[in-house]
């Protein structure tokens, strides 16, 4: 490696190349969904195990506590592609035999739960104590307190931070090709593999649908974010 | 007899805040506590219904005693009314649902049921036309009203009025303090810890002066405003008169 | 003598079961690698290696599900259980023998060293020190450039790619000086870039291609692999793959497989597949 060098220009890309890549569109799109089906399954996941874990970070024992702690540090650490790797292989030593599919959003939804529950944890923080105590006075039990007071609120507070961790994991989708995932990355590369003229215009064309499904995506949580807004309760920076 | 507080402790690391405090409440009185800032009237409140745990002590309602390990403290909180000083409005919530939460989660009422019981308590403390506002639409009077409605529609057998007005601007103060006065008129049980001397007076049926975590002295209103006991109670009144410019 | 027939009719009702439960093996590729595997326009998995994994599975009764892996990963893979065959233009190494069980070879390949047409170097300067060349992670080009010249104190600068086209895509922006690869994928990529590529060398390695499973052949698919090839040479239907797959643009052999896999698929009928893949692939190159 060392210093930059200047390339030869690749053969010049001719309007028949974008037509032609163009035609693959539909493939692509395809392709596309399996990121999108990759995306929901592992936002579920995270959400479901941030939450639990953000919970038990703020309010547990102090057991739990440090078991959270460390299920966050864990998956914080761990390169996303080895865990998808690891995933994949590992629950084969115990004879267990999951799909490419599954093994990609457990990978991909645990990682991403350690990102949701630092964002959680950060909102629950931010509510103020007293909002337990009127509801601990009111006779609410602590996980009622935590279901109708403290989770509605740290909710709403998360969702700028969520928005952001959503525009991120939807990029990660495209590394569960390594383990055999067949979605737009992978496609992208099937057809440069038959037609290499065409593999950067198939990669540009990828880019641009992840534009497009970012700027959608980021368009929709904003309109969420609006309709879930309460005057007195925004995210305090 | 509704309350009864026997011999409570509570320290926290080496200072401790209450050395041994007992008084009772019958159904239907009003008490109120006065005393200087850090003398423990604050712990006591939450004491009594163990928002903080007392160190030592006995608090009963009527014959049940909440200190005992044995009891639901949930069951004995929704029976028992707290108001906050800086009201403790959830903040995600109108506040007919604030009113509304705990009848539905605590007391199992229906929904429907529920809102026309937290519409008739914001209409007695006059902000029907409010339901529908968030806290931060409110001011801290109106807020700390709503607060009250949200105690009440609990149908609590006591209420317990910690510093209600000391979060308001002085023009807000009035409002509170006429809504405290007619509950009391009304045969509410309430216990008030207050700086609020004209209300003391006016409104209590007894005044508990405490200092430095005991009672010093209680007694009627009159009998403590114009011939108290101990001279520690009368240094006090002497220098909250100077402060807060006498009774109102 | 009635006890036998009661054995036999569960003999039977166990051979039928077993048929019903339809046996079915995971056979893993690295679908980026055409002649031998790719993914068609239409996005259907075709090539050389997987069409003999299909006709054999016909032959020999079960089900194949084909799983597109990275190249590097199907080896662990079958080793973890997750895959039962490899079937990726595999060579047969010693090392790789070490840790996986190879069918017999089915294929032989040499490595040959392309370079750009105007570059002006030869198989000598194309590998000569300081030289940059590429090849794909973990295939046996990428080994050979470690064993032969590195190793050697030839110091080329060995660039390692995930994929083969990515590979060609940097040796025509002139990122790298010679790709090392197998002789059939190199043919394909100077087909694909006429007058742009040349291929400068072919370096004699005798390597062979296998298909391989778990050690030990936990499933015993090895003897149904072999008695399927064995068939499929014996019935020329061999011949007629190597045919169609071989030299061919990809484009061709596309729209033949289109017009001839149900006689595979539905017809179950692996040697008049062949014969009008081979025919198909003749009558469309004219």
């Amino acid at each position: 490696m060392g210093e930059a060098q200047l390339g030869l220009p690749l053969p010049p890309l001719t309007l028949e190349h974008w037509l032609s890549v163009w035609s693959y569109l539909p493939t692509l799109l395809q392709g596309l969904s399996v990121n999108l089906a990759l995306l929901g399954g592992l936002l579920g996941v995270g959400f479901v195990l941030g939450v639990i874990v953000a919970l038990l970070e703020v309010y547990g024992p102090r057991g739990l506590r440090l078991f959270a702690a460390g299920y966050a540090w864990v998956f914080r650490s761990i390169p996303e592609i080895l865990l998808l790797l690891l995933m994949w292989f590992g629950p084969a030593q115990f004879g267990l035999s999951i799909s490419p599919f599954t093994a990609a959003v457990l990978a991909l939804g645990l990682r991403s739960s350690a990102y949701q529950a630092e964002i959680f944890r950060g909102a629950l923080q931010a509510i103020p104590t007293g909002q337990t105590l009127a509801a601990r006075a009111l006779g609410f039990s602590r996980l009622q307190a935590i279901r109708y007071v403290l989770l509605p609120q740290a909710l709403r507070l998360s969702l700028a931070g969520w928005g952001n961790e959503f525009a991120v994991v939807l990029k990660d989708t495209t590394l569960a090709y390594a383990i055999g995932v067949v979605e737009v990355m992978r496609q992208a590369r099937y057809i440069g593999s038959r037609d290499f003229p065409l593999t950067l215009p198939a990669y540009i064309l990828v880019a641009m649908l992840f534009l497009v499904v970012t700027y959608f995506g980021l368009f929709l949580l904003g309109n969420v974010e609006k309709r879930l807004r309460i005057p007195g309760l925004e995210a305090r920076r | 007899m509704l309350l009864r507080v026997e011999d409570l402790h509570k320290r926290y690391g080496k200072e401790e805040v209450l050395k041994g405090v007992s008084f009772s409440l019958e159904k239907g009185e009003t008490k109120v506590i006065i005393g200087p800032s850090g003398t423990g009237k604050s712990t006591l409140l939450r004491c009594i219904n163990r928002l903080t745990e007392p160190d030592r002590g006995r608090v009963w309602l009527e014959d049940v005693e909440i200190t005992s390990p044995k009891v639901n403290i949930n069951r004995i909180r929704a029976q028992i009314g707290f108001v906050f000083q800086d009201f403790n409005l959830f903040t995600h919530l109108t506040a007919l649902d604030n009113v509304r939460l705990g009848l539905i989660r605590v007391k199992g009422m229906s929904k429907k049921e529920a809102t026309a019981r937290a519409m008739e308590e914001l209409a007695r403390v006059g902000l029907a036309d409010k339901a529908n506002a968030y806290p931060a639409e409110l001011s801290g009077g109106q807020q700390q009203r709503v607060s009250i409605a949200r105690a009440l529609a609990m149908d609590p057998k006591l209420i317990l009025f910690d510093e209600p007005t000391s979060a308001l601007d002085p023009e807000l103060i009035g409002e509170v303090l006429a809504v405290m006065e007619d509950l009391a008129k009304s045969g509410m049980t309430m216990l008030v810890v207050t700086h609020e001397m004209g209300f003391a007076r006016t409104v209590a049926d007894e005044i508990i002066f405490m200092e430095k975590g005991v009672i010093v002295e209680q007694g009627p209103p009159e009998q403590i405003f114009s011939s108290p006991k101990q001279p520690r109670t009368a240094e006090f009144l002497r220098r909250i008169t100077d402060l807060y410019g006498g009774a109102r | 003598m009635a006890l036998r027939r009661v054995a036999m009719a569960f003999l039977i009702l166990g051979v039928v079961l077993s048929g019903a439960a339809a046996e079915k093996f995971i056979v893993g590729t690295d679908a980026s690698w055409a002649p031998f595997e790719w993914v068609s326009a239409k996005g259907q998995m075709l090539g050389f290696d997987l069409d003999v994994m299909r006709m054999i599975a016909v032959l020999e009764g079960y089900e194949i599900e084909i799983q597109d892996i990275a190249f590097d990963s199907i080896i662990p893979a079958v080793i973890a259980g997750k895959v039962d065959i490899g079937a990726s233009g595999f060579t047969i190494t010693a090392a790789r023998a070490e840790v996986v069980d190879f069918s017999s070879p089915y294929w032989s390949s040499d490595q040959t060293v392309l370079v750009r047409a105007d570059s002006g170097l030869n198989i000598v300067t194309a590998l000569m020190p300081g030289r940059k060349v590429a090849a794909q992670r973990g295939t046996t080009g990428a080994f050979w450039v470690e064993d032969n010249l590195i190793a050697k104190g030839v110091a080329v600068e060995l660039v390692l790619y995930e994929t083969y086209p990515e590979a060609i895509m940097d040796l025509l922006a002139g990122r790298v000086d010679a790709v090392v690869q197998d002789q059939a994928p190199s043919e394909q990529a100077v087909r694909q870039y006429p007058g742009k590529l040349i291929i400068v060398g072919v370096i004699k390695t005798y390597e062979e291609f296998g298909f391989l499973v778990a050690k030990g052949d936990p499933k015993g698919i090895l003897p149904r692999i072999e008695r399927g090839m064995k068939k499929l040479k014996e019935t020329g239907a061999w011949d007629n793959l190597v045919a169609a797959y071989f030299g061919n643009p990809l484009g061709v052999i596309e729209a033949a497989w289109e017009a001839c896999i149900s006689i595979l698929e539905v017809g179950k009928d692996p040697v008049a597949y062949a014969a009008c893949l081979a025919q198909k692939v003749k009558e469309l190159s004219k």
